[in-house]
């Protein structure tokens, strides 16, 4: 028996985790899970660490095997989850038999789906981090034949009778749309705008489909900036929402540049840029203005939910042993290289 | 680095996660050794829940976590640090020195014809005045940690470009405005790529991934185009 999984389908995804915190003083971006809550809720529920490794599904549908008994969790976009053809539940712990198919399908409404592994899944760090970056080439895409390798091997926890659900942690789960209420902070640069700032709050915006993990961009009603000088190049925060060009607004996300010279007219809220990170390309974006005290408040009562769910998965995977000694296997090192 | 008197400096909100702080005096200098003074201090602080500084030119963007520390927090670390640069006194950063090696113009250098006819001067005496200044690197900015620097003593600023390219290759020398930079990884553009070198500048098996680093000196030395493969494989290293 070995710890590993095998990517049947990739679809889009990449092993990534929080992001790279220390990045951003060597002139890298932070990078990392776009929908943030997504991810920890799902390291949570797989037993793990918030920051440990997992899997990133953007868009395309995605197929996996494992070659041993693990516990998954996928949480994210709403899709069709299958292990091994038996319909699961998402934002739930769930057993993977060795040899059974894990399949994601139809990821909708949102865009981004997290697959957490028990135990983790072994991948090279840069700075700390596994997250890609693309720009100095770095990171695990995953690939058709890609495997992955985990320290842990979990025995198949099931209901014995009547085949019923096992785990009811009833974690609330972001609602996701085609209507987009996203709250910023006024950004530093708000006065070159004059009132013409106004209108990101007045106006509706459209995703275009060239937005990525560096930013989206948006169509719609600009802002326009009424000083002209030449800005120096200064440190940009993930969210930043600037007018670059006459023809749609950019919303810097986590794979942003460090440095830029356009000026800042508001910036997205931690909690608003999990919002974006579900964006669809043709979704509607709103603007609602906030503080930063009220969007810190904010922030802060989503990670209470997410304390409150690790409490929870801690008590259900202690009465089952899961996590510790006598139920799961550390596999040896030697049998995992 | 002489005894620091800290500039004078504005705090911005920039967003619930960072804070923009900008150094207000009138000597650019001055407002450059404020900023990174400040950048040193909070990275080696060791205070909980800061991610880090991004210090350019007058700026440093301070990143944290707002679950462990709240903005306002930060904001006192940031007034504390001020302080502290007055006492920091000498640092013992010596710049370190690196020698550049550039084939300008043709393959190498696509706009270096647009640059000089821009400025009204030979290619001859773009390539001199980029070449004659020692450049000292005033951040590591995007992409990939670049070294960004005052430019050469050209007649004007020069124009980015009206369409940018969707990608430079990893080593090319850039102007634009009054900046000069070098990229170290392949990347889209908008400045006008003049030269480039061969050396190799981003390394992601070596912590830091670039060798230089803020107060660093530069400087590029022309070589012929034929000798490019010469150096291929090389690495940028300081001077011993």
């Amino acid at each position: 028996m070995s710890g590993e999984i095998l990517i049947q389908q990739p679809g889009n995804s990449v092993v990534t985790d929080l992001g790279r915190t220390r990045g951003p003083r060597f002139g890298l971006p932070v990078n990392g899970a776009l929908d943030q809550y997504s991810a920890r809720a799902a390291n949570i529920l797989a037993g793990n660490l918030d920051n440990d490794p997992l899997v990133e599904i953007t868009a395309l549908d995605f197929r996996m095997t494992a070659t041993t008994d693990i516990l998954i969790a996928v949480t994210g976009a709403p899709l069709t989850l299958a292990v091994g053809g038996r319909p699961s539940s998402q934002w739930e712990p769930v057993s993977v038999r060795a040899g059974e198919t894990v399949s994601i399908r139809g990821i909708h409404r949102g865009l981004r789906a997290y697959l957490a592994v028990h135990g983790s899944i072994e991948a090279e760090t840069l700075l700390g981090s596994v997250a890609p970056d693309t720009v100095v080439g770095f990171g695990l895409q995953l690939k058709e034949g890609t495997s992955l390798l985990t320290r842990r091997s979990v025995g198949p926890v099931r209901q014995p009778y009547f085949d019923l659900p096992l785990f009811r942690l009833g974690l609330e789960r972001p609602s996701m749309d085609s209507d987009l209420l996203v709250d910023v902070t006024d950004g530093p640069d708000v006065a070159e705008f004059g009132e013409s700032g106004e209108l990101l709050f007045t106006s509706e915006y459209a995703v275009s489909g060239r937005s990525n993990h560096i930013g989206l961009r948006l169509g719609g009603e600009l802002p326009e900036r009424t000083s002209n000088g030449e800005v120096l190049s200064r440190g940009v925060p993930v969210g930043a929402v600037e007018v670059p060009s006459r023809e749609e607004l950019l919303v810097l996300h986590r794979g942003r540049g460090v440095t830029a010279g356009y000026p800042v007219l508001a910036v997205v809220t931690s909690t608003g840029l999990d919002v974006l990170a579900q964006a669809r390309p043709g979704d509607k974006v709103r603007f609602r203005k906030t503080t930063v005290a009220e969007a810190t408040a904010a922030h802060r009562r989503s990670r209470t939910q997410l304390e409150t769910l690790r409490e929870s998965v801690n008590t259900v995977f202690g009465l089952l042993g899961i996590g510790c000694r006598p139920q799961w296997q550390d596999l040896p090192v030697a049998a995992c290289s | 680095m002489p005894v620091l008197t800290a500039a004078p400096t504005e705090i911005y909100e920039s967003g619930d996660s960072a804070l923009r702080v900008v150094a207000i005096s009138e000597a650019s200098e001055q407002n450059w050794l404020t900023v990174h003074g400040l950048a040193d201090w909070l990275e080696s602080c060791g205070a909980e829940g800061l991610h880090g500084a991004v210090p350019t030119y007058d700026s440093v963007l301070v990143e944290f976590d707002p679950i462990l520390v709240s903005a306002r927090q930060v904001r006192a670390f940031v007034k504390l640090g001020l302080l502290e640069l007055a006492h920091a006194g000498e640092t013992a950063n010596v710049p370190r020195e690196f020698d550049v090696p550039v084939a300008y113009g043709g393959e190498y250098g696509p706009d270096l014809e647009r640059v000089a006819q821009y400025q009204g001067i030979a290619t001859d005496e773009v390539i001199r005045l980029h070449t004659e200044k020692t450049y000292t690197v005033r951040c590591l900015g995007a992409p990939a940690g670049s070294p960004m620097m005052d430019g050469p003593a050209f007649p004007k600023p020069v124009p980015r470009l009206k369409d940018p390219r969707l990608s430079v290759p990893a080593g090319a020398v850039a102007v634009a405005g009054r900046q000069a930079v070098i990229a170290p990884a392949s990347a889209p553009g908008g400045w006008c790529v003049i030269g480039q070198t061969p050396l190799s500048v981003l390394n992601i098996r070596r912590e830091p991934l670039v060798p230089y680093k803020p107060g660093d000196i530069l400087r590029f030395r022309q070589i012929r185009s034929e000798d490019f493969g010469d150096f291929v494989g090389m690495e940028l290293e300081p001077l011993p």
